[in-house]
């Protein structure tokens, strides 16, 4: 095997020097256990990479760096559980400042990890190779047509194919979707008995339009369950947190998120639009994981990238022609990443994604000084876990203040809750605040239904229809 | 009994236009979905509860797609379809919706029914059921809903007017299970066929009348021939629900030679295994009953352990020769579960088969399907010879 295509890889994530060198072999030995071979790390940095990510800027590459780290660092889990790491996981979505208290607090004690949503981002998005994982879930049961999400199909093959090992806890938050919290319950059955779970789940029960921030119920409800499952995990991983960790780590949090809110700002307002909605919603992950190898190299990245926004901004340089439209989504998929880029050869750029954005009643301090209450305050304060009446307040509210001259929805396909609504949302908004949506079928993770060929010529009739729309208004 | 059979579904058929009666007489009608949503305490408010839980035709299905990705399972899609395409004739007239908010499914069309203008009143339903604050949360919620109906018919619901319904229903329970008790036979005279619209009608009809005529079939089947050879393959039917009007699948079995002895099902059929207790805390112990002393439905978490140990034992005391796993299309958690009650049943020798139903029964969909049951029936016997 030679390592020069794996060296060229690093160089490309933003590796540099002595840290490149000191990467490599342990980046050869991880590509081997993610089921990557040398031919996959060719296409990934000579062809998929450079056609689909912005990489000309360096804060693109630190940004796929992060990424290749924690990957990385995920297929040591084995060896750190060996040596007595305890080891923790979660799935999507979940407050992950609690993961990263616990980080924060156990240190090199504890490893914390959202498996799927790694493995899914680095092997599709980088080297578009998710599919034998998809392929070995469906193979255990989690059947082809019926649609299942592709991150809990990862999670299971991730375990099955002995990638990652079972936690001491996963700690499933089911505030969305069955699906998620019901996968750990299948490994458990099917893979792994001692695949030890905890969950911690919320009925969808409030009425339409109701805002679930302040139903005070709800929230003591919310809260109750919050403090049961961060009890019970610091139980059984033997690591109790302490109060400076969780100021850090919501301190992180609002930081990251601020600076992530400045870029998505100067993206949407910009013209023409100098970055690409597949980096953006990227960037925006750490804001829904937490990262085992620590938030710095995220951090770094998001600033080097707003500076190089800021400068291409000064330069009148842009992604896609002054005066195109562009696109808000629901959720721009990164996984996926021909998608925004079939959009931008098209005419036509993708902006910022709804599920990333927040709203200004989120921007709020809490009203509550237990911190149970003020994290279940501001969990039900996310408008997509809440009823389908305040997410449509929301969307507009959003779409408003970014103005698009379009909304991109759909993507959501195998979700029963982020997915099955959004055409009724689309109709209600587009009903409200008059910005065109568009709806098309499609999988945030993964494209094996979808393909470039599949969705080709939907994408060139929405761009149409957009630009000519453009047009009309302009004249 | 198929005359007297004949008659309930008459009688529960004939509830539309009694309700409209009704209404004009100023009584409030209250449609209900799930099984976690008492009845008992819809009557004891003094209004006429009325189920939705038709199912088993692609048109209703169809009609939400304006509205709604198609990746959910046709029974959910049902609920709000049959009122989009014009079919339902209770729903109009209706006051309330009472919901049970226990899957995304029901709960994504329980937000289009309200999205419509219909008036809804949801019941959480916490999965994660071992944990005590999630009783409490669901208990909380039926008391929200008597509230609720309280509201609405100004009529108080107090814990005698619900024990009258408890005791109704519980009569109707024994009723059933004495019925059931047919199917324990080595040739059962009463099949699942029969036996699942017996439960339909009675979510239907007045408990009075039910519990009349459920007693005047009783009688007559114990006074009546086996119907079913001690030969017939005997079939356990589970799943997530057979709906009011979703009869192929369970005819089928019958008619190609089999007899459903028994069923696990979430939803459609009464859990008549057990009573409500009938003193103390008339909604406690309704709601201990409907969230804690019952088999878990497939969301809860943890279930399918406790799910898997319960089919085994039925298959056990019922003789079990086959395990018939009736899925909804997309319905993704029994989809999953079906993989591990398929694993578990293949190591304790059990035959299983999976149908999965879009509620599309065409001639081309029907023909595979035949031909899989029969198969399927005809194996068993040979395996029984």
């Amino acid at each position: 095997m030679s390592s020069g295509i794996y060296e060229e890889f690093l160089d490309l994530a933003g590796f540099e020097g002595t840290e490149l060198q000191d990467m490599l072999p342990e980046w050869i030995e991880a590509s081997g256990r993610l089921g990557l071979s040398e031919e996959d790390v060719r296409f990934a940095t000579r062809e998929w990479i450079p056609k689909y990510f912005d990489i000309e800027l360096k804060g693109v590459r630190k940004l796929i760096g992060a990424f290749m780290r924690e990957a990385i660092d995920l297929t040591r889990a084995r060896e750190y559980k060996a040596r007595g790491v305890k080891i923790l996981y979660g799935i999507l979505p979940a407050i992950t400042s609690n993961y990263m208290a616990i980080k924060q607090s156990g240190q090199d004690r504890v490893f914390v990890s959202f498996p799927d949503i790694f493995l899914v981002a680095v092997l599709n998005g980088f080297f578009h190779r998710i599919n034998p994982y998809l392929e070995t879930a469906e193979a255990q049961g989690m059947t082809y047509g019926c649609r299942h999400c592709a991150l809990n199909k990862t999670r299971i093959s991730a375990r099955l194919l002995d990638v990652i090992p079972s936690p001491d806890v996963i700690w499933t938050w089911g505030f969305v979707c069955d699906e998620g919290p019901k996968t750990d319950e299948f490994i458990n059955c099917m893979c792994a008995s001692d695949w030890d779970v905890l969950i911690t789940r919320l009925p969808h029960d409030t009425h339409f339009g109701e805002k679930d921030f302040e139903n005070e119920r709800r929230i003591r409800y919310l809260a109750r369950q919050m403090e049961h499952g961060y009890e019970a995990v610091q139980e059984k991983i033997g690591i109790r947190v302490t109060p400076e960790s969780i100021a850090d780590s919501v301190g992180l949090f609002r930081s990251y998120s601020t600076k992530l809110s400045e870029l998505i700002s100067l993206v949407c307002s910009a013209d023409p639009q100098p970055f690409s909605g597949t980096e953006l919603s990227l960037l925006g992950y750490p804001m829904a994981m937490p990262f085992n190898t620590g938030f710095e190299y995220v951090t770094d990245a998001l600033e080097t990238t707003i500076d190089e926004v800021k400068q291409r901004i000064a330069q009148g340089k842009g992604i896609i022609p002054k005066g195109a439209p562009s696109l808000g989504c629901y959720f721009v998929s990164a996984p996926v990443p021909w998608i925004c880029k079939m959009f931008q050869e098209n005419g036509v750029g993708l902006t910022f994604s709804l599920n990333m954005t927040p709203t200004m009643k989120m921007l709020e301090p809490p009203r509550y000084d237990d911190p149970y209450m003020a994290a279940a305050e501001a969990w039900l304060k996310r408008p997509q876990s809440s009823n389908m009446g305040y997410e449509i307040e929301a969307s507009c509210e959003k779409v408003d203040a970014y103005k698009p001259d379009g909304m991109l929805m759909g993507a959501y396909d195998f979700d029963r809750w982020l997915g099955v609504h959004q055409k009724v949302l689309s109709m209600a908004v587009e009903e409200k605040i008059q910005v065109p949506h568009f709806y098309m079928e499609s999988d945030f993770w993964e494209d094996r239904d979808y393909s470039q060929e599949a969705l080709r010529t939907r994408i060139e009739s929405i761009c149409q229809i957009v630009k000519m729309n453009k047009m009309m208004t302009s004249s | 009994m198929q005359k007297l059979l004949k008659e309930f579904a008459e009688k529960a058929f004939s509830r539309p236009p009694e309700l409209k009666a009704r209404k004009t007489e100023g009584r409030k009608i209250v449609e209900c979905v799930g099984s976690f949503i008492p009845q008992e305490l819809v009557y004891a408010a003094g209004a006429e509860p009325y189920p939705m839980c038709r199912g088993g035709e692609p048109e209703p299905t169809d009609a939400c797609l304006q509205y709604m990705l198609r990746f959910l399972n046709p029974f959910a899609k049902s609920l709000a379809g049959y009122y989009l395409l014009g079919l339902d004739p209770v729903t109009d007239i209706a006051d309330l919706i009472v919901a049970q908010q226990k899957d995304c499914h029901v709960s994504r069309i329980s937000e289009l029914l309200e999205y419509l203008g219909l008036p809804l009143f949801k019941v959480g339903v916490p999965p994660d059921w071992e944990k005590g604050f999630a009783f409490d949360y669901y208990f909380d919620a039926l008391g929200m809903m008597k509230a609720r109906l309280e509201d609405l018919t100004g009529m108080k619901v107090t814990d005698e007017g619900i024990r009258a319904q408890v005791e109704s229903a519980n009569a109707i329970h024994e009723l059933l299970r004495n019925i059931d008790a047919f199917r324990d036979r080595e040739a059962p005279c009463v099949g699942g066929y029969d036996f699942i619209r017996m439960n339909h009608y009675s979510f239907y009809c007045d408990p009075s009348y039910t519990v009349s005529q459920l007693t005047k079939i009783h009688d007559k089947i114990s006074s009546a021939g086996d119907v079913f050879s001690n030969q017939s393959p005997r079939i356990l039917l589970a799943g997530h629900i057979v709906a009011v009007g979703d009869y192929v699948v369970p005819k089928l079995i019958e008619d190609s030679g089999g007899v459903i002895v028994a069923e696990m099902l979430d939803e459609g059929l009464r859990d008549f295994h057990g009573t409500i207790e009938t003193t103390g805390d008339m909604l406690r112990n309704i709601a201990e009953r409907l969230y804690l002393h019952r088999v878990p439905p497939s969301v809860f978490q943890p279930a399918w352990r406790q799910r898997f140990d319960h089919l085994e034992a039925i298959v056990h005391k019922r003789r079990i020769d086959g395990v018939i796993w009736y899925q909804l299309s997309f319905d993704e958690i029994y989809d999953m579960e079906a993989a591990c009650v398929s694993k578990w049943l293949s190591d304790a020798g059990v035959p299983f088969l999976k149908l999965e139903s879009s509620y599309e029964y065409s001639r081309e969909h029907m023909g595979p399907l035949t031909t899989r049951v029969e198969s399927f029936i005809e194996a068993i016997r040979e395996q029984k010879r």
